[in-house]
């Protein structure tokens, strides 16, 4: 019982290794053989046994789909069961294991209802078009051979139709003819014939072959692009054929296929009946591609293995000389070739794995979602691994790939297993250095090499990822890894991040963005199409190489070519091109100022450094002795230090020209942060804290010893908007302190408070005793309430740090609760006391441990605290500080890097903000709690997480309408989910928030990279009844400008002086308290704290026209209806508005009334 | 709406109090004149007091009204009465209530005059010069006789018919603490009060309340030992202290929870096995069951699961 729990736990680890292990292939196998069903429990907790009449055996739905046993045969959630097993079935309870969860199944099974190809209208219309296609192309008659040169002219005087040649175009004097003959066979195949097709798809795309006749071709015909000039000459007397016959009907258009420059095909569409709408606008319901092809035996295999040759120099006429040298070997051409001739031949095994495998059709359908929800595909630019590839793949792997010829995937797998395990697959196994060989006769036979991954094809001798990139294939493993994580993640449903986000959104997806024009990083060496992969190769490797550790992963996404008509031989506009890289950067090293290259003893190494980086490289001696190679980077110059990087290898290795073409975005939205977003700006004031700390604790004297000193505020934990060594007046940091325990203190609440004003007295003599370079002096709180605090201790060093003491006293919690208990208490000192009660827990219990988490977090993610001031930032610009507590922003923030999904957690503030946003625009409060693992390591347990949960739909039943919790927040730290947000949003507010945020996520996603980041922190005030426009001085920003004018009035001189006695002066904020407390019934207010100085207003609903009583709670002016027999009170709008300008003298500008 | 109020057929009386209209100047910040209404009507509590003859009740009372202000408006508006004292329905804004403690700490402001002034002791220094009120608050408003209210009530019915017209705050002037940031400036200052006087009142607060414990602890002593009238002896709190002996029981509480961890373990005997494997069973089904709940919820909700 216990080995294969440890086996488990080893494959567990394996999904987040870089490293593969083939041992985990290796029990993958043997289990599948033996099917020997697990006993354990699972070690997550995720599966249980039950009891054996149910017949499930845990397996796992952790590590890896594991094996179902063999008891449970038939019984097992099998996906034919699948729609008969819709909402209401038992099969899906037992459905632990072959599901992630069986709320996840149950998602999956809504889904593929949603997605499964349909026999719609838009079906009908395509197939009635593919038979009348299919009608013509029978009809049409063959060709006769002839040269070249005369079949291009002849074609198009007679029906105005190019012959789509791929480059090199044949030289006119090439001694082969060209021709057409009757299709072999005509077919359709792919997703269509397969029927897993997605329904989501925008249009219906249909793939139909045309098999060319073998007589057509010769032996050699695969050597120096015959074969494609020949399919060429094919497709153009097709497309010459339908035209003639279809021209009023369908419109025709070559492509490149897949992006492949060596196969054009023809797409068919739809002539839009109305000639009104012009074809660019509505998207064609349907189209189908025509792509000719050849059997399987046209041509022999071997010759087309990934280390041959097939583009012989034709300068030299070396046709007959096979070359020795394989390093010029052209496998891009030889497997595109090799891919006409399998067509077919993939069609049947597809075929067959839907027949013997019941759950492929769905893990097709799955698999293809979860490509196309991250922007892959089977075109190049798309990545080369799209729906075809991975119903390949899981086909093969159903067949084979493990140790010994034994296949890795199961027939019985359920759909979310064969989707699983592929992923597993593709993101532990590196096919780069090690290729995947299925059902190869003579074993290993393919050897890695020039960094492309491989997964070949045994039987058909063809690599599936001929079309994949080195770093396509790296953003698939990084996805695939993503993915896997995320649906390991026990506490996360990971079923909307996995199938229903878009996850390709540049500004989402990376940090950096660097636009080039395609042409410029082009040296022509691959001018010629069957180096398509090649052509930006050099590219990568250069950035790759220059950037290092600085990047995670870098991306290049050339443009689309787009399809052309059939009678212009312009094939894409090329020249216009650009292209993107995209780049997730390394938030540690990203802007290092030093890379230190080899020593300068290797000779070699440091040659090639010097080559690479040119004047840039200089020979430094460090403090270890060590002399280096060494590259040195400014951090004055105003350009981050990736970019210039960027920028030197840029114009170093591709000229000057390509400088001016290129733009690097990323992190623009950061300058809108005072001070910039770097992570080391609190340093200052944390080590100020701690010097603090050691100060308190040096001190003696102290009538007790000390048993905590800890932080409680925001600027304590990197997240206050303002840097606060680099604010204008400094704000005191709360600290919350603890003596050790005493039988002396009073058992009275008041004698409590009035003790702690003892305490601090004598706390603040000995400071000022101690150390004389700072003031400490008592300040007054909660006056009125005297079971509350009274008051605290603010310490300002001279050098700007200052600091806020509480004392902690255990003992008012049982107080207080003990007069809770009380039956005989009045209402109103109830009230008191539950306020006491939650103002103890926050301040001095979950106040201090949430800094703590808070600001752990931050040292593990350098990006948080950058990303959680952006965020403060926002709602502050949108007036909503007042409402919504710091601290449930911070959660907001901290969510969107320990639960990244469907990302990793982002590494720099752009991508984190960004996408805080996203989430904030999608999470539904009413429905969904907030809940966060501070602690980032799983101190969040499933069992906790399940009653977080219960709490919040306890809180939702007792509070349907929510007029207490509107925002539930809990972290691992603070359960209860109410301590920021009871009492303190209403819905208007919260769904003011979403609609902002909504606002902004479509912003972000219609401009993508031409987004303004200022648009995103502006709205306008005439969404309000009034605004108040206060003092813009009181936002304290403008301060030094108004430093030199002379202060017209006596009271404005207050605020220039501005020394210790000043710290803690806001009468911005407490105007705004103020203001909430006298008309809190009658008016909603909005504030922006010190980022926006206005203050604007709603005039509450229940406002409205009532009958007059004793207790309105806002000024009212008596109005008589005729209709009426009562009095009715309507609210005092123009008073109050007076009333508040008075209230507020100079710091009140001016009343703007937007509505009456 | 609005032609209804501004065509303004005066209006008198809701229910039985006087509508007063009072005229307040425009201001730079908002230049619109406007008019506040205040309803005024002779004091009716539920429980009458002897004062209560002499005092007038104002509802929807501005938020900046201060005595000065109140005296003022009947020295010059409503027949020169004189006012000795006015009482806010909320002595400070936000400030809620206090809780009685043993003897009553409770601050009051124009409390009974009968209230024991020793237990007034270690009060701590106000924060603010100038008091603003709810909106819509009511106040008290105390004559010097009865005679004076009335006049007061028949001026203000007089005001209304005749329409005169009344200003808020005409001539209180300088009177009272500005309004504003300097009123915020004040309350700054009054914040961080003087240590020394700080020391004094907390002292003299500690005294008083070691005084009140001494005593309590003597009385609490006393009837522990004395046997009553009927002879039992009451059991009272008291002996040792607090907090020490809490810690105590906590850890005899630990102690027995280690105790009964060691006790038999609830996989010892076969039905305790087979009853927590029904119990697993169960709750799987009831997850699933509130899995396919939620995912209908869900549906409901947000409609089709498409990808976006």
């Amino acid at each position: 019982m216990a080995a294969p729990a440890a086996k488990r736990r080893k494959v567990d680890h394996v999904s987040s290794d870089e490293e593969e292990d083939v041992a985990s292939y290796a029990s993958f196998g043997s289990e599948d053989e033996h099917g020997e069903g697990h006993e354990d429990l699972e070690a997550n907790g995720v599966n249980k046994n039950i009891s054996e009449g149910y017949g499930t055996e845990g397996s796992s739905g952790n590590g890896k789909p594991s094996v179902v046993s063999n008891k449970l045969k038939g019984l097992q959630a099998r996906p034919s069961n699948r729609v008969a097993s819709g909402p209401g079935s038992q099969n899906g309870a037992y459905a632990k294991g072959t599901f992630k969860s069986s709320l996840f199944k149950l998602q999956v099974d809504e889904l593929l209802d949603q997605i499964q190809p349909k026999q719609g209208k838009r079906e009908k219309e395509a197939e009635a078009a593919l038979h009348k296609i299919k009608q013509t192309i029978d009809q049409m008659p063959g060709k006769e051979p002839l040269p070249v040169q005369d079949v291009e002219t002849g074609l198009f005087e007679s029906s105005k139709v190019v012959v789509p040649f791929p480059s090199p175009r044949p030289r006119p004097a090439a001694n082969h003819k060209l021709a057409y003959a009757k299709p072999a066979s005509t077919n359709v195949v792919g997703s269509h014939a397969l029927k897993t097709a997605s329904r989501s798809m925008k249009s219906l795309e249909i793939d139909m072959v045309v098999v060319m006749p073998s007589s057509m071709f010769q032996e050699k015909d695969y050597l120096n692009h015959r074969y494609f000039y020949k399919r060429a000459y094919y497709l153009a007397c097709l497309a010459a054929g339908l035209k003639s016959a279809h021209n009023d009907d369908f419109q025709l258009r070559y492509e490149n296929f897949q992006d492949d420059p060596l196969k054009p095909v023809i797409v068919i569409t739809p002539k839009s009946k109305l000639k009104g709408h012009s074809d660019a606008a509505s998207k064609p319901k349907w189209r189908i591609n025509l792509i000719p092809c050849i059997s399987e035996d046209t041509f022999n295999s071997e010759k087309m293995l990934p280390n041959k040759n097939c583009v012989r120099d034709q300068s030299t006429d070396a046709e007959q000389v096979p070359p020795a040298d394989s390093a010029a070997s052209t496998p891009f051409y030889n497997s595109s070739l090799r891919a006409d001739m399998l067509m077919t031949s993939y069609l049947k095994t597809l075929h067959g794995a839907a027949k013997t495998c019941d759950s492929y059709r769905d893990a097709c359908l799955l698999g293809r979602t979860w490509l196309q929800q991250r922007g892959l595909g089977s075109s190049i630019h798309a990545g080369g691994f799209g729906a075809f590839e991975w119903s390949a793949l899981v086909a093969l792997l159903l067949q084979g790939g493990g140790p010994g010829g034994r296949s890795i995937l199961s027939d019985r797998y359920s759909s979310y297993q064969l989707l699983k395990a592929t992923l597993q697959l593709l993101a532990t196994r590196d096919l780069t250095k090690q290729p995947l060989v299925i059902n190869s006769g003579d074993g290993a036979s393919i050897e890695a090499g020039n960094g492309s991954p491989k997964v070949w094809d045994g039987v058909r001798s063809h690599n599936l990822l001929y079309k994949m990139t080195p770093w396509s294939y790296k953003k698939l493993r990084n996805e695939a890894r993503t993915t896997l994580k995320m649906l390991n993640d026990s506490n996360f449903d990971g079923f909307e991040a996995a199938f229903i986000l878009r996850v390709d959104n540049d500004l989402y997806k990376y940090d950096h963005v660097i636009e080039l024009s395609d042409s410029a990083v082009d040296d022509g060496s691959s001018r010629q199409d069957y180096m398509a992969l090649e052509s930006h190769a050099k590219l990568y490797d250069v950035l790759q190489r220059g950037l290092g550790d600085r990047v995670e992963h870098l991306d290049i996404i050339p443009q689309w070519t787009e399809s052309w008509d059939i009678d212009t031989a312009n094939r894409g506009a090329t020249t216009a091109r650009k292209l993107r890289i995209g780049l997730v950067v390394d938030p540690d090293t990203v802007n290092r100022t030093v890379d230190h290259g080899p020593s300068a003893e290797q000779k070699e190494q440091a040659a090639a450094f010097r080559k690479f980086w040119g004047d840039k490289a200089e020979l430094r001696r460090f403090k270890d002795g060590s002399i280096l190679e060494t590259v040195v980077w400014q951090t004055s110059t105003g350009q981050t230090v990736f970019e210039q990087i960027v920028r030197y290898l840029l114009q170093r290795r591709f000229g000057d020209q390509i400088i001016e073409t290129a733009t690097v975005s990323g992190g623009e939205v950061t300058k809108n942060l005072p001070h910039g977003s770097a992570s080391t700006l609190f340093a200052p004031t944390m080590e100020g804290f701690k010097q603090f700390e050691t100060d308190i604790r040096g001190l003696e004297g102290l009538p007790l010893s000390i048993r905590q000193i800890s932080a409680a505020d925001p600027q304590l934990r990197h997240a206050s908007i303002e840097v606060p060594t680099r604010a204008l007046r400094p704000k005191p940091a709360n600290i919350v302190l603890q003596f050790e325990g005493s039988a002396r203190w009073p058992d009275d609440l008041v004698a409590i408070q009035r003790t702690k004003i003892a305490f601090l007295l004598k706390l603040s003599q000995l400071i000022l005793d101690a150390l004389g370079s700072c003031t400490a002096r008592i300040g007054l709180e909660n006056d009125g309430c005297q079971i509350l605090n009274q008051a605290f201790l603010d310490v300002i060093y001279d050098s700007g740090a200052a600091f806020r003491v509480r004392i902690h006293h255990d003992r008012e919690q049982t107080l207080l609760e003990r007069m809770l208990k009380d039956k005989a208490l009045e209402p109103s000192v109830k009230d008191t006391v539950v306020l006491g009660l939650a103002m103890y827990k926050r301040d001095y219990i979950k106040a201090p441990a949430h800094t703590q988490a808070f600001a752990g977090l931050c040292s593990r993610h350098p990006a948080l605290s950058g990303t959680v001031r952006l965020l403060k930032l926002w709602f502050a610009s949108h007036l909503l500080s007042n409402h919504i507590a710091e601290e449930v922003v911070e959660l907001i923030a901290a969510r969107t890097f320990v639960q990244p999904w469907p990302w990793q957690a982002p590494s720099s503030v752009q991508t984190g903000f960004y996408r805080t946003l996203n989430w904030l625009a999608r999470w539904d409060w009413r429905n969904d709690p907030l809940i966060v693992d501070l602690s980032a390591g799983g101190d969040l347990k499933p069992a906790e997480m399940q009653s977080i949960a219960t709490t919040f739909e306890a809180w939702r039943k007792l509070d349907p309408v929510m007029n207490r919790v509107v925002f539930f927040a809990a972290s691992n730290v603070d359960p209860d989910g109410t301590t920021w947000t009871d009492g303190r949003s209403t819905k208007v507010v919260a769904g003011r928030m979403s609609a902002l945020a909504k606002a902004a996520r479509a912003e972000i996603e219609e401009k993508q990279l031409l987004l303004e980041p200022a648009s995103l922190f502006s709205s306008p005030l005439s969404d309000f009844d009034f605004v108040v426009h206060l003092d813009p001085e009181l936002g304290g920003k403008k301060r030094k400008a108004a430093k030199k004018e002379v202060p017209a009035f006596k009271n404005l001189e207050i605020d220039m002086v501005d020394d210790e006695s000043n710290v803690g002066f806001d009468p911005l904020l407490d105007f705004t308290t103020e203001l909430e407390q006298l008309y809190g019934s009658a008016v909603l207010f909005f504030s922006g704290g010190h980022e926006r100085t206005v203050i604007a207003g709603l005039w509450n609903p229940q406002t409205a026209l009532r009958p007059w009583t004793l207790n309105l709670s806002y000024s009212t002016t008596p109005v008589k209806l005729a209709d009426k027999e009562k009095m009715q009170a309507k609210v005092n709008r123009d008073a109050i508005l007076a009333e508040i300008a008075r209230l507020g003298g100079e710091i009140v500008r001016r009343i703007e009334v937007n509505r009456h | 709406m609005s032609l209804l109020l501004d065509s303004r057929p005066q209006i008198i009386l809701v229910l039985d109090f006087t509508v007063l209209p009072v005229r307040r100047p425009a201001q730079p910040s908002f230049p619109r004149e406007t008019t506040h209404y205040l309803y005024v009507r002779a004091n009716a509590p539920r429980v009458p007091t002897e004062n209560t003859a002499r005092e007038v009740f104002i509802k929807n009372v501005p938020i900046d009204a201060t005595e000065t202000h109140i005296k003022a408006l009947f020295a010059d508006y409503l027949g020169g009465v004189r006012v000795e004292s006015v009482e806010f329905e909320d002595a400070k804004v936000g400030k809620g209530t206090t809780v009685p403690t043993l003897q009553g700490k409770k601050r009051k402001r124009g409390a009974d005059d009968d209230e024991a002034k020793p237990e007034e002791v270690g009060q701590l220094p106000e924060v603010w010069d100038r008091e603003v009120h709810r909106s819509g608050g009511t106040a008290v408003v105390r004559c010097v006789d009865r005679p004076s209210a009335e006049i007061a009530l028949r001026e203000a019915k007089r005001a209304v018919t005749t329409g005169k017209e009344i200003v808020w705050g005409a001539g209180v002037g300088a009177k009272v603490p500005p309004l504003g940031k300097a009123r915020h400036f004040a309350h700054h200052k009054l914040r961080y009060p003087d240590h020394a006087e700080l020391q004094t009142s907390v002292d003299r607060y500690m005294e008083a309340f070691s005084a009140q414990e001494a005593e309590r602890t003597n009385l609490l002593a006393r009837q522990r030992a004395e046997p009553d009238e009927d002879g039992f002896v009451t059991v009272t709190r008291g002996g040792r202290v607090g907090p020490a002996r809490e810690a105590e029981a906590k850890m005899q509480h630990e102690e027995l929870k280690k105790r009964d961890k060691n006790r038999v373990k609830d996989d010892f005997y076969r039905f305790q096995v087979r009853e927590k494997k029904k119990d697993e069973a169960k709750e799987l089904v009831r997850g699933f069951e509130e899995d396919q709940r939620k995912v209908e919820e869900m549906r409901k909700r947000r409609g089709r699961v498409r990808p976006e």
